[in-house]
């Protein structure tokens, strides 16, 4: 499978690349580590006119603490880079947690933080080339109107299937949105819409260029539970985020949030209201499992049955808050 | 054990150098003047009428040469004489989702893809069949007119008096078996290049060069031959470097053909190259198979009877179909004393890709039922499953029930090895529970045997011609020319047959070059499938190079004035028996260590070589006289002045004795040599997952004399590893004809994360046909993995799956089951301990919305509105 043609744009300052953007908004994709884009580029699920080569922005690379505000990660930052950061391991050990999980370690090497956060929705009926959409029926996310997976759907049930998004909800991550008009900053989880096929609030002209961590989200013992068939490579079939700070054996303060089981990574509501101030037990701990499968609406966008996902999440979140209590 | 100074101990291959740095060509690396590329049109619809193609529009497309449609090359082929059921391109009607339509040949692939688009193809649909036992239902619509009840081919076979022998049986175990469709995934993705010469005189089309991935140059050859109505001689087939096959190019592939149409069309040189989803359309691997398997059994686990009735989901053509569905019956034998067999075979025709041969064709799905049913015997009689496997074992030599001749028999061995390496007495039973208990994590061993045929004794083809030959040719520069048809395919092909010839000749391997796998220089050899190369073109190796011996040895007994008995090669010299050689004689390999070290003793360069033959005539002049011994050099200039020229000529033909009975459908089964395979298994079973870890596996392989032990563990791990795919990770998803995973993404096969340790246990029965007493290694092992992990899982969890593979939903909803937890749908209504049908995955809804336009009868809308649009 051929790459469609396309212009192939490289700036080298955020100024510029936004203007390109703003530019050539109908008919362009960015391009970061290309780990997903390329594929899909090869599928004919965008066939733009423009490439928007990010890779020449240094400014938006590496891991910055600052003082008062925590910490500060450009887009373009690595996952290997993430995975491997030592401040990042001790302050906010989630997000390595969950970085070290994504695909594979030459995949780690390419794909930025900031793709994982922008990574497409995926469904097996999406990710199919060209020639099988075409034989199967184009459906709601690209070039159709039906939806394989859910009955007479109107809307794309296509899963978000990044892992750090989970662990950076549970961070209480802002975002930093660059467009022409100017930079806007939001908290990650007012980012995602929970729709297949507009998964995201960002405009065609806009680029997420920076990550922030508050510093009152460092400290919290974090994990992150991925369900996949293989050892490595797989996309997550279900993944959970932990992160929780304890004192005198009593849970002080706790998140949890999901991905790859609904359009978007979730937090999980009510946890806090559970679980504060008590004791983490095997009880507690499968109360609050249950509460992430309640939100959890896995369907068959991927391998392994729906039912079999759900009941995962439960366990794993379990497994999860338990690995963290440790 | 070592009177042998290269085979036996472990040797680089002689192409690693090339693949390691990227220098050697596979097919898709090579380009020739004025090539194009194809792309073919692949049909979306499983089962449907062509009645109109319309290419105009494509062929007007700026940089497009050509539309090759079926009419364009009608002749039917097929890898099999008695299953010539496919054409080039698709002449009436498309029988898969993926069936070739049509190819354009364009100056560049984007082109060609944009060309695909603008062919207007118009079906009339057809109803489709996804389902073995519901296709061989049909009244109407076969998928091969000439195969009703869309049954390929059904063999019924009796041996011994199954009915007494179940009558004898103080337990008979019965069970249904499902084994989920699996495929090669080859790292390389098929690719040819096809080019005609012009006929200096009329300026028509000449002679035909093909380059391509196969396994069978041969056999592609001869169909090239039958589609495009050209005399074989006129064809000349070159196999480059191959990224693997695994059975997946040990037949013709649609592109070998299409690309050789589009080149006599287009009056130009085409190349064709699947992508990774047209791979798993053309897939040809291994089918989903039911099995129904009843064995009996006296209570000391003494087998008296076994009964099985095997389904075949074979896809929409024949290929390999019943050669497959045979092997599945025949190697029930050849492995245990089994006095009573009936089997009833059912290759059926379905609208899916079509299946073929893979490695372990046709015994590993089979083998899985049976191993299972083992240790189910076991565990309802209270045996050990190494007892019962002990108890069973052939007494060769022998001739089985089905007519397998068994001679050199390594399992017993194999058993043993693995029982001990594994600890398997200490850690089963009551001494389990001392094993590491880790929270919801148990831990369980599982054994299990397997086997393969060293080549089939009888070739596809039936004749008396050889199955391999070769030749060789030795020239006064030292060097040893070995000609083999055998396809190198990364098994180690090369390496073996200059390893032979090495070891005859007594000369170092430095010395061989080999030329193979291309039809004009080599001679033939029917391909690498069916783990034949080392049995078969060894033994062919062994001969030619003995015939060249003989004359050197002629030639070196007048010069050494002693009897041509006396005469020894040996580390590139020939001297007379009892002397020691002299230091005079100073071989290639020696002057390469000293003067050539940097470079290694990999290659001979001219220079070396020309001081080597200058040397050794001033030596000639010097020394008159008889003496005691010769360089390889001085032995063949004296072989060529005595003798002319020294070419040696070897091949081979499996004995009668070896070539089974006189039932229909006897051929396939039979074969000179057995490998033998006794494997354990060390898992861990999550129980609130499912999920199953392989720690490790001892695998115990007799391959009889191991000529390179490395190649031989590299092909024994390999083994284990594909079985844990098949038994863990890898299943074609279908749903409706469509492949929903056909992307090394979504089929997965396993990474090195989950790979276990591989103790290779190498036994060596040595056989007193094979080559210095060598067998297969490459296949035997492959089958055992399956059932040896499922015995873990039962071991560690109680649970029994009777599905392959053994994802983690399956064996949590058996996990479940057995524990009485609330039920959950973990499995789509599917039992896996106890399934019954096959079942179609990725979406029960996939008609709710409007769908693709599909026949109205079709199983799979059943139950929906009648019509589809199609808009």
């Amino acid at each position: 499978m051929s790459l469609p043609a396309f212009r192939l744009l490289r700036p080298r300052k955020v100024e510029q690349a936004v203007e390109l953007l703003a530019r050539h908004a109908a008919n362009i994709q960015v391009l970061a580590g290309g780990t997903d884009l390329i594929p899909s580029l090869r599928q004919k699920l965008f066939e733009p006119k423009y490439v928007l080569d990010i890779r020449g922005l240094g400014e938006l690379r590496g891991i910055r603490q600052s003082a008062e505000d925590g910490v500060e990660i450009g887009a373009l930052t690595t996952l290997t880079e993430i995975e491997r950061s030592l401040f990042l391991r001790e302050h906010y050990s989630v997000l390595p947690e969950a970085a070290v999980t994504v695909a594979s370690p030459i995949l780690r090497n390419m794909g930025t933080l900031g793709g994982n956060i922008c990574l497409d929705t995926r469904c097996l009926w999406y990710n199919q080339s060209l020639s099988w959409r075409k034989g199967c029926g184009f459906c709601i996310k690209k070039d159709g109107d039906l939806c394989h997976v859910a009955p007479g759907g109107e809307e794309c049930w296509a899963a978000f299937s990044g892992d750090t998004p989970a662990a950076l909800l549970c961070l209480d991550a802002e975002i930093e949105i660059a467009a022409s008009s100017g930079l806007r900053r939001m908290p990650l989880h007012d980012f995602y819409t929970g729709i297949g096929d507009a998964y995201r609030k960002l405009e065609r002209n806009e680029l997420v260029t920076r990550v922030f961590l508050p510093r009152s989200a460092a400290g919290y013992r974090g994990t992150y539970q991925k369900l996949r068939v293989r050892g490595s490579i797989d996309y997550p079939l279900a993944g959970i985020a932990v992160a929780l700070r304890r004192s005198n054996g009593h849970v002080e303060d706790l998140r949890v949030a999901i991905t790859a089981v609904n359009p978007a990574p979730l937090l999980v509501g009510g946890v806090r209201e559970a679980l504060v101030g008590k004791a983490l037990t095997d009880q507690s701990a499968m109360y609050v499992g249950d509460l992430a499968a309640r939100i959890a609406k896995p369907l068959t966008t991927s391998a392994l049955t729906p039912e079999y996902r759900r009941e995962m999440i439960r366990v794993l979140t379990k497994r999860a808050l338990m690995a963290a209590a440790q | 054990m070592s009177d042998f100074s290269i085979i036996g101990k472990s040797t680089a291959m002689v192409d690693a150098a090339s693949k390691t740095t990227g220098a050697g060509q596979y097919t898709d690396d090579l380009s020739v003047p004025g090539m194009l590329i194809g792309k073919i049109l692949h049909s979306h619809y499983p089962h449907a009428h062509i009645a109109r193609i319309d290419p105009s529009k494509a062929q007007a497309l700026d940089g497009v040469v050509a539309v090759v449609t079926g009419k364009d090359a009608p002749n039917t082929y097929g890898i099999l004489p008695i299953g010539h059921d496919e054409t080039a391109l698709a002449v009436d009607k498309v029988r898969y989702v993926g069936d070739n339509v049509a190819c354009v040949a364009a100056i560049s692939e984007a082109i060609a893809e944009q060309a695909l688009e603008l062919i207007e193809v118009e079906y009339e649909p057809l109803p489709a069949y996804f389902d073995p036992e519901d296709s061989m239902k049909a009244e109407t619509d076969f998928i091969h007119q000439a195969r009703p009840h869309n049954i390929e081919k059904e063999y019924h076979h009796v041996f011994g008096d199954p009915d007494k022998g179940f009558g004898q049986a103080d337990y008979v175990a019965e069970a249904r078996y499902l084994a989920n469709e699996v495929t090669h995934a080859a790292m390389e993705p098929h690719s040819t290049l096809a080019s005609f010469e012009l006929d200096p005189h009329t300026g028509n089309l000449g002679r035909l060069t093909v380059w391509s991935s196969t396994q069978v140059p041969y056999y592609l050859q001869h169909k090239l031959a039958l589609v495009l109505d050209m005399p074989m001689s006129q064809i000349r087939v070159i196999k480059p470097l191959v990224g693997g096959g695994f059975g997946g190019k040990s037949e013709v592939i649609p592109l070998e053909i299409i690309a050789a149409v589009a080149a006599r069309a287009t009056r130009a040189p085409v190349k064709i190259t699947y992508t990774r989803e047209e791979v798993f359309w053309a897939h040809r691997g291994r089918p989903r198979t039911i099995i129904d398997l009843k064995t009996g059994v006296k209570n000391d686990g003494r087998i008296t009877a076994v009964r099985a009735r095997v389904v075949q989901d074979g896809g929409a053509y024949c290929s390999y179909g019943p050669v497959t569905i045979l092997y599945s019956g025949a190697l029930l034998g050849a492995i245990y004393d089994i006095p009573n067999v009936a089997y009833d075979g059912y290759r059926v025709l379905t609208n899916k890709p079509a299946c073929g041969a893979m490695r372990g064709h046709g015994t590993v799905n089979v083998r899985f039922a049976f191993e299972s049913q083992l240790d189910e015997i076991c565990a309802a009689l209270k045996l050990d499953p190494l007892e019962i496997r002990q108890k069973n074992l052939l007494k060769p030599p022998c001739i089985t029930v089905n007519g397998l001749r068994v001679q050199s028999y390594g399992l017993p061995e194999c058993l043993k090895k693995v029982a001990e390496r594994s600890g398997w007495r200490g850690r089963r039973g009551p001494a389990r529970e001392k094993m590491q208990a880790n929270g919801a994590w148990k831990r369980g061993l599982g054994m299990a045997c397997s086997h393969y045929v060293s080549g089939a004794a009888n070739s596809i083809i039936r004749s008396d011609m050889p199955h391999s030959t070769v030749n060789i040719k030795v020239d006064r520069d030292g060097g040893v020319v070995v000609y083999t048809g055998a396809s190198e395919i990364g098994q180690g092909s090369d390496t073996m047959t200059a390893q032979v010839a090495a070891e005859v000749l007594g000369c170092s391997l430095s010395r061989v070059k080999v030329i193979a796998a291309d039809t004009d220089l080599t001679p033939i050899d029917i391909g690498s499938y069916s783990s034949r190369v080392t049995f078969m073109a060894g033994n062919a190796t062994l001969r030619a190079a003995t015939e060249i011996k003989k004359l050197i040895a002629a030639a070196a007994a007048r010069k050494m004035n002693c009897a041509v008995e006396d005469v020894v090669f040996s580390d590139d010299k020939v001297f007379k028996k009892g002397t020691t050689p002299s230091a005079k004689g100073v071989s290639a390999a020696e002057i390469l260590e000293t003067k050539d070290a940097p470079r290694g003793a990999a290659s001979v360069s001219g220079r070396v070589e020309g001081q080597i033959l200058r040397g050794s005539l001033q030596q000639k002049r010097k020394d008159e006289g008889p003496k005691d011994s010769l360089s390889f050099e001085e032995a063949i200039v004296s072989a060529i002045d005595f003798h002319g020229a020294l070419t040696g000529t070897g091949s081979y033909a499996p004995p009668q004795e070896a070539r089974g009975g006189k039932f229909s459908g006897s051929g396939v089964g039979p074969s000179p040599a057995y490998s033998y395979a006794a494997q354990v298994a060390d898992v861990s079973v999550d129980e609130d997952t499912g999920i199953v870890v392989v720690h490790k596996v001892w695998a115990a392989h007799d391959c009889g004399r191991a000529l390179n032990p490395v190649a031989v563990e590299g092909q024994v791990i390999g083994s284990v590893w594909m079985g844990l795919g098949q038994a863990l990770e890898e299943e074609m998803v279908w749903k409706d004809g469509m492949l929903m995973n056909p992307g090394l993404l979504e089929y997965r096969s396993p990474s090195s994360v989950e790979s276990p340790e591989v103790e290779c246990i190498i036994v060596e029965s040595i056989d007193p046909e094979g080559p210095f007493g060598a067998k297969e290694c490459s296949e035997g092992s492959l089958a055992a993995t399956i059932p040896a992990i499922a015995n873990a899982i039962y071991d560690a969890a109680g649970v029994r799956l009777r599905e392959s593979p053994f994802t983690p939903e399956r064996v949590l909803a058996a996990l479940r089951a057995k524990k009485q937890a609330k039920k959950l749908n973990l499995t789509e209504g599917v039992d896996p301990t106890n399934p019954q049908r096959l079942r179609e995955h990725g979406g029960a809804l996939w008609f709710r919305g409007r769908g693709p336009r599909r026949h109205a009868l079709d199983h799979s809308r059943a139950g929906q509105p009648a019509a589809g649009g199609d808009d």
